[in-house]
């Protein structure tokens, strides 16, 4: 006869009692557990611990003043999800050569039953993704929500975005059309700007001296498998640590007690998503997808542009003198990244309030502005197919 | 949990800390046995190298003084793991020191250039990049000239040699 596991309650957090979580009573539970043929949730009770589970997600405290700009993080975490399911189907129907992947494309654009629909939230849901990933951060920076404890889940959350970027720049050679390749061209070229070891660093990047087969299966497989990877891992640690420390609350603190997530918290969740994922659905539909002509490396009849929310670096590129694009290209963005990394610790400030924090505040504003301005600016001049910007002064640098 | 029974401790703190290090440089080399195969794997085109080709554009006489000509010509290349037809353009332009052969990918950026016969400038539809028919910056963030391929005439046609 074996021994009987003794069931140890899971202690909940103290919370208002009327409104926990209606679980059964502790005296029959035990029972229940045990019984020959026990309710899936009590089977499941005894071997993962499934009460306790849900008891902890659903009763995570909210301090007072939470709201709605709390729900971008759930947001994000449900765009991100469209993009892996839509990805993965995506995949069944796309094939990564030269030869093949605009034609796949196309296949899947206009002849697979939903395919436009499919490739519509996935392209929309990238372009979503990114707006509600700044909204998030920003919405952190304001708060100061940084601070001591959280100073990893941020640092974890500036990782994530650049993970999301890099999603965005490997997914958009992937159609090999015109506007994927030249993007990719100019963007790779950007690693030759590095000083000492760029020319390596563009070959490893495209995989040759050109962009071409092997730079999009390189990009194929970070697409699909090592981003992947990276953000699966890291959203997990970015969760686990917004668990851990539970959400900060409002920059002053405000009277009242914790409520639990559910279901004031979430039922805003779930209005948000609604809204989010309507939006994704209507611009799938009411918006599908463009696909330009398979790339041709001698065609004129295209001006290279990338995706709009890089559009602040190709304009920043514009303005900079012959010889300082590598200020465009390494040190502002680099400079821009390692400021973010290092946010909590630049700040030293011990008040949350924007207010106490006017240093970080003003430069914080500054590099929104900068990036806003100059993304306003790419778009405002996006110059229509064939028009060229014209000369602006002679300024003889040949020798 | 209340059914398990009180660890053990170790029965020798020093043989404890000697099977620690032995654990984790059996994990360095776990580490450096998948780590070191697979960056030297992916890594492998950064030794790539480009070879020269000569390749034949078209007769001598069809480019008069002055003139600039847009040639679209294609080679067999290999591209990782095939051999294909690549399309390339240059842009073949006749001076007093004989033909010069200009690479239309800008000196920036690598978008490619456009001729505008009616200024008699190369343009760069990028980032604005302006260049002479020369290839000569004129404007712009162009780091330097445009690049430019090796040439010869050889009964009566022209040849390039571009890299690949």
């Amino acid at each position: 006869m074996s021994k009987r596991p003794t069931y140890e309650p899971h202690e909940s957090p103290s919370l208002t009692p009327e409104v926990r979580v209606d679980l059964p009573r502790e005296a029959s539970e035990q029972e229940r557990l045990h019984l020959d043929r026990p309710a899936f949730r009590d089977w499941l009770e005894l071997r993962v611990g499934w009460y306790g589970f849900v008891r902890k997600n659903l009763d995570e405290p909210m301090p007072p003043g939470v709201g709605w700009w709390q729900t971008l993080g759930n947001l994000l975490l449900t765009l991100l999800m469209f993009q892996f399911v839509t990805g993965i189907a995506l995949a069944m129907f796309y094939s990564a050569s030269p030869e093949t992947a605009h034609a796949s494309v196309k296949h899947i654009t206009f002849n697979v039953t939903l395919g436009s629909f499919v490739r519509g939230l996935h392209v929309w849901g990238s372009t979503l993704i990114v707006v509600v990933m700044v909204m998030h951060t920003l919405r952190v920076f304001f708060w100061g929500s940084y601070k001591k404890p959280r100073e990893l889940t941020w640092v974890v959350g500036v990782l994530i975005f650049q993970v999301i970027l890099g999603f965005s720049f490997t997914g958009y050679l992937l159609p090999w059309d015109q506007k994927a390749y030249w993007a990719t061209v100019v963007g790779t070229r950007i690693a030759a700007t590095v000083p000492f070891v760029g020319d390596s660093l563009l070959l490893l990047v495209r995989g040759g001296p050109e962009v071409g087969a092997l730079t999009l299966t390189r990009f194929y497989a970070a697409h699909v498998m090592l981003l992947p990877a990276a953000l699966m891992g890291l959203v997990a640690i970015h969760l686990y640590l917004v668990r851990r420390h539970h959400i900060a609350g409002p920059v002053l603190p405000q009277r009242g007690r914790p409520v639990p997530f559910y279901p004031n918290q979430l039922f805003k969740d779930a209005v948000v998503l609604l809204v989010g994922v309507g939006m994704l659905i209507y611009m799938a539909i009411g918006f599908p997808p463009a696909l330009e002509g398979i790339a041709d490396p001698t065609g004129t009849d295209f001006s290279p542009r990338p995706e709009w929310y890089f559009l602040g670096l190709y304009e920043l590129l514009k303005i900079m003198p012959a010889g300082y694009e590598m200020l465009a290209t390494v040190v502002i963005p680099g400079l821009i990244s390692i400021g973010m990394l290092f946010l909590p610790w630049l700040d030293r400030s011990d008040s949350r309030h924007p207010a106490r924090r006017q240093w970080i505040i003003t430069s914080g504003m500054a590099v929104i502005l900068l990036i806003g301005l100059m993304t306003l600016k790419g778009i405002l001049e996006t110059p229509p197919p064939h028009e060229v910007p014209g000369e602006k002064e002679e300024v003889v640098a040949a020798k | 949990m209340s059914e398990h029974e009180p660890l053990l401790d170790p029965i020798d703190p020093q043989r404890r800390k000697v099977m620690g290090a032995i654990v984790g440089v059996i994990n360095l080399g776990l580490i450096g046995a998948i780590v070191g195969p697979v960056v030297g794997f992916a890594a492998s085109p950064m030794k790539s190298k480009m070879k020269e080709t000569w390749v034949e554009l078209m007769d001598e006489h069809l480019i008069a003084p002055g003139e600039i000509k847009e040639v679209n010509f294609s080679m067999r290349v290999v591209d990782g793991y095939h051999e294909v037809e690549r399309k390339y353009t240059v842009f073949l332009c006749r001076t007093e020191e004989g033909v010069l052969c200009l690479d239309p990918a800008c000196t920036h950026l690598g978008c490619r250039v456009e001729y505008q016969s009616d200024r008699r400038r190369f343009i760069c539809p990028c980032h604005g990049g302006v260049f002479d028919e020369e290839g000569r910056v004129k404007s712009g963030p162009p780091p330097k000239p445009m690049d430019r391929h090796p040439v010869k005439i050889e009964g009566g046609k022209i040849w390039i040699s571009r890299e690949v």
